[in-house]
């Protein structure tokens, strides 16, 4: 029996109509099986008894109707087609033309789908059911969340339609919508800024004097000065005119660089989720103090979009998060970051990179690009390690493996490249809290 | 995996609201349970009393086994959706013993050896009647447990099982009138073979 699949993606609200594969139920078979077992044996051993045996079961299966809707509607839409990590939606599933027939919905999620409330659960199959008198309409409801970031199919939903008898049933697949699933941002309040910022305003006061809020220091007034800024107290005390003079407001250029090359550990909590949670409060965070702010992924191919300004820059970003792996991007990884043009990757921006370092080229890539210059900051985001035999042999190689990674985050450091190490769990102020109380020196 | 709202069509329409639970209901244990302790009675029942040795151990033991995979089956419940690929081989032939256990109908196979099982020793037709009950009982409990249903799905088929159960004493009644003749016990194999007949014939694909 291979029921008919109905594709229902994208347009989830619509109804469409779906023919069951009707069959005789597993309780009619064993309703039959009960009844041809009596009435043989009954009729090879001439004991009337397992007549008796069996008449129950003629009886049950006697009333079998072959009364059956040829077609249902089905309509399943989700709440949200755009969600973020564990947030809460529900599947609305609406069924109508079953005629008496009980209908008994179950939903296959697919990978990280969890039906359910938030917290626990696994992601095993969700059902359902629904009376149904007459030829009416069931809607159900089905509460699910997403555990991991990425376009994911929520799954297939199973109909089955039963009989008032119970002996024959109908199903239905459905293939269920596909929805975007952003990366949950971490908390990250505090932003690192560079002390050299690009002439183009913005928030963060810089070492230039401007027409900012900050004051910086008094100086002599001279003609063409504001006159509303003459400081009289100072003016008073030299004999001379004194003017106020304060910081100018600059904006930064942040390009982000999420390396989603590794994707080792538990799922949930991969490298490649933590790199993508941290991007994402990384753009939140600098969004919301008018920086432009540019992504870089680096996985299979780079994709990147240039810095931008806005909420929704924001979602450019999420959604640059979201394409498949398995699309080529515009550059190829063997290419590398260094090959972005300029709009991507403009001069004096500062780079933050999410990354576990487990990809030498993207090691490679980044001391090219402080050697050319570019301020740095890595986030570290290993928290993953190699398990497995605890034999003599696997210990000296995770040991191996271990000094490795020191070493490669030692010579990083050597080049002048702040590597601060994130979990995941804390919020990333912690780790970021030694560059954010000051503005951090770039250096050529 | 979830808890399954009433579904009998008798019901008005209402919202069927769907829900979820961490495993299976408590309604579908309880089936389960019910349907497990049946099928220990029936085995028990129809192996009474135990003839030592020969066929009889032989179908004992396919009704025993019969019976604990299918127990097994209403346990396990639906396959889980993750691929085996990356399973250790353990874990994977686990995986397959379970799928095994869900594929194949133990519960048909039991209801056979036990039927059979009583065949094999003249047994009184109350005791036989007994069996029969028991055994549609061991069937609806194994239906509510596969489809998680609450016993009250079975109520628009309740005055169809009292009849059944009606005929299933009348017969047993019949069965216990000693016959004078041959003719009667020939007249009921008539019967039988005819209404083997017929139970063919609702089984013929719809």
């Amino acid at each position: 029996m291979d029921p008919r699949r109905d594709q229902a993606t994208g347009t989830a609200s619509q109804t469409s109509q779906a023919r069951p594969v009707w069959s005789l139920s597993a309780h009619a078979g064993r309703l039959i099986t009960l009844a041809l077992a009596g009435l043989i044996i009954a009729v090879i051993t001439r004991r009337p008894e397992f007549v008796a045996v069996a008449a129950p079961a003629v009886l049950l299966l006697a009333a079998r109707r072959p009364e059956r809707p040829e077609r249902i509607g089905v309509s399943a839409s989700p709440s949200a087609m755009r969600l973020s990590e564990d947030e809460q939606a529900d599947l609305q599933v609406a069924v109508t033309g079953y005629g008496d027939h009980s209908v008994d919905l179950m939903v296959h999620p697919r990978f990280a789908v969890m039906p359910g409330g938030g917290g626990g659960g696994g992601g095993g199959a969700a059902r359902g059911g629904g009376p149904a008198a007459g030829p009416g309409d069931g809607a159900s409801s089905l509460p699910f969340h997403i555990a991991r970031s990425g376009r994911r199919s929520l799954g297939v939903l199973e109909i089955t339609l039963r009989d008032r008898w119970r002996l024959t049933e109908g199903r239905v697949m459905v293939e269920l919508p596909t929805v975007d699933c952003y990366p949950r941002p971490a908390a990250q309040q505090t932003r690192v800024v560079l002390s050299r910022l690009p002439s183009r305003l913005g928030d963060h006061p810089s070492r230039s004097s401007g027409e900012g809020m900050e004051f910086t220091g008094v100086r002599e007034f001279v003609p063409g000065d504001r006159q509303r800024r003459i400081n009289w107290p100072a003016t008073t005390r030299r004999g001379r005119l004194q003017l106020n003079t304060f910081a100018a407001e600059r904006t930064q250029n942040v390009v982000i660089i999420a390396d989603a090359s590794s994707d080792v550990g538990e799922p949930g909590s991969t490298p490649l989720d933590l790199a993508f949670r941290g991007s994402a409060a990384a753009a939140h965070a600098y969004l919301a103090v008018r920086d432009r702010v540019g992504l870089v992924v680096y996985q299979r191919s780079v994709r990147w979009i240039a810095p931008g300004l806005g909420a929704r820059h924001y979602y450019r970003i999420m959604d640059l998060m979201l394409v498949d792996p398995g699309r080529a991007g515009p550059l190829s990884r063997a290419a590398g970051i260094t090959r972005l043009p300029r709009a991507a990757l403009p001069p004096g921006s500062l780079i933050l990179v999410f990354s576990p370092l487990l990809d030498r080229r993207l090691v490679e890539t980044l001391r090219d690009l402080r050697e050319r210059g570019f301020s740095i900051l890595i986030i570290d985001v290993l928290n993953a390690e190699s398990s497995g035999r605890t034999d003599g042999l696997s210990s000296l190689a995770r040991r191996i493996w271990r000094m490795e990674q020191e070493a490669i985050r030692f010579s990083l450091r050597e080049l002048g490249i702040p590597l601060v190490r994130w979990d995941g769990v804390q919020s990333l102020d912690e780790p970021l809290a030694p560059y954010t109380r000051r503005v951090m020196v770039s250096r050529r | 995996m979830t808890a399954a709202q009433p579904a009998s069509p008798g019901q008005p329409t209402g919202r069927p609201a769907l829900s979820r639970g961490a495993a299976r209901s408590p309604s579908a244990a309880r089936s389960a349970s019910a349907a497990t302790l049946l099928a220990a009675a029936c085995v028990a029942w129809s192996a009474i009393p135990l003839t030592a040795g020969g066929v009889g151990t032989a179908l004992l033991a396919a009704a025993i086994a019969c019976a604990v995979l299918s127990a097994a089956r209403l346990a396990l419940g639906a396959a889980p959706a993750e691929p085996v690929a990356f399973l250790n081989p353990v874990v994977r032939a686990a995986r397959t013993l379970a799928d095994l256990a869900r594929v194949l109908p133990w519960a048909e196979g039991m209801i056979v050896a036990v039927l059979v099982l009583e065949a094999l020793h003249r047994s009184q037709a109350w005791h036989t009647g007994l069996l029969g009950a028991a055994l549609l009982a061991y069937l609806f409990a194994t239906h509510l447990a596969e489809t998680r249903g609450r016993p009250s799905v079975l109520r628009p088929q309740a005055p169809l099982i009292a009849a059944g159960l009606g005929l299933l004493a009348l017969a047993v009644g019949a069965a216990m009138i000693p016959a004078g003749t041959g003719s009667t016990a020939a007249l009921i194999a008539v019967l039988a073979a005819l209404a083997a007949i017929v139970v063919g014939g609702l089984a013929l694909p719809l």
